[in-house]
């Protein structure tokens, strides 16, 4: 995991702001953090232990089945409520899908810092919006905000034991 | 490109919006650095946000490619017109410019002096085998431009080529 992947030859951040011009809704939060790109990505790739931490309502995380960058998920939230969700994971770029829900991550090196950029997606089709997801597009920011800075704590966590 | 793919990503499935954009993405570069080749990358990120903005609006999924080609050829036109008249109101780098013209080698730097009216013509119809109705149709102009258009071209192309 040295080098961010760019299998299209697009910047994974800016490749993040195109996924987000086709979900209309979608919310991007991007934020220096003061941590290297491997220790950054260290936190986002561990879906099952890190996930839990920085994402308020996810209680459990399990990777049921893996197929190169591939993934296939159990989601459990706080309310004991599983959900499965397909994912793509690779260094830098990292993207989740359930029928309700879009989670994405892109990073990008800058200098001994990291670039990471953080969307959220609620689909269109979802029949009822569950009552602790956020309701509005500042509240959605600020939510994005903090999971960044919990991220970033991590992050300078694992850079000291790396 | 697989229609069923096309279809799941106007419908917001991001990972089928992810493997579109793995397929696309090679292809709007490639136009976009033949094109506008000293705004490439910029021109190839605003392509691919013109693309991914209007998925959803697109009615014949079947027809993306020349859909994708038209949005990509405009952009890039646009930003190369923007380059040509930064160069032209910059002496400096005019001047830079007409001193490299002796070390012009290669079919690549010939294109990319010509106005981007004409290096997209040629492009299109010498590098991506596009027949002249193809052109016209990506560039939303008549056919009989187009012929023009790669005439002159065609004599400009000479000129640099020769110089």
């Amino acid at each position: 995991m040295t080098y961010p992947a760019a299998s299209s030859g697009i910047d994974p951040v800016d490749r993040l702001t195109i996924l987000a011009a086709a979900l209309p809704g979608a919310v991007v939060a991007t934020r220096r953090v003061a941590a290297p790109f491997d220790a950054v990505w260290q936190v986002i790739a561990d879906l099952e232990h890190a996930t839990p931490r920085y994402e308020p309502g996810v209680a459990r995380v399990r990777i049921i089945e893996r197929h190169g960058e591939f993934l296939r998920l159990l989601v459990q939230d706080t309310a004991g409520r599983e959900d499965a969700m397909e994912a793509r994971l690779r260094p830098g770029w990292c993207v989740m899908q359930s029928g309700t829900i879009v989670i994405a991550f892109a990073a990008r090196r800058q200098g001994g810092q990291t670039l990471l950029a953080h969307l959220e997606h609620r689909r269109v089709q979802t029949p009822s919006p569950r009552q602790d997801q956020p309701l509005n597009p500042g509240a959605a920011v600020a939510k994005i905000d903090r999971e960044l800075r919990v991220i970033e704590t991590l992050a300078m966590q694992a850079g000291t034991e790396v | 490109m697989d229609p069923e793919n096309v279809a799941a990503a106007q419908q917001g499935d991001a990972l089928a919006l992810d493997r579109l954009l793995d397929e696309l993405a090679p292809y709007v570069r490639r136009l976009c650095a033949r094109i506008a080749p000293a705004a490439a990358d910029d021109a190839t990120q605003e392509a691919l946000l013109a693309v991914f903005r209007g998925l959803p609006s697109l009615r014949a999924p079947e027809a993306i490619m020349t859909w994708v080609r038209s949005v990509t050829v405009r952009t890039a036109v646009r930003l190369a017109r923007q380059q040509d008249l930064e160069v032209a109101a910059d002496d400096s780098v005019t001047d830079a410019s007409a001193a490299s013209a002796e070390k012009l080698v290669d079919i690549d730097d010939a294109l990319s002096r010509l106005p981007a009216s004409q290096r997209v013509v040629l492009v299109l119809r010498t590098r991506e085998g596009l027949s002249e109705q193809e052109i016209a149709t990506a560039l939303g102009i008549p056919v009989g431009t187009v012929k023009s258009r790669l005439n002159r071209a065609r004599a400009a192309f000479r000129e640099a080529w020769e110089s």
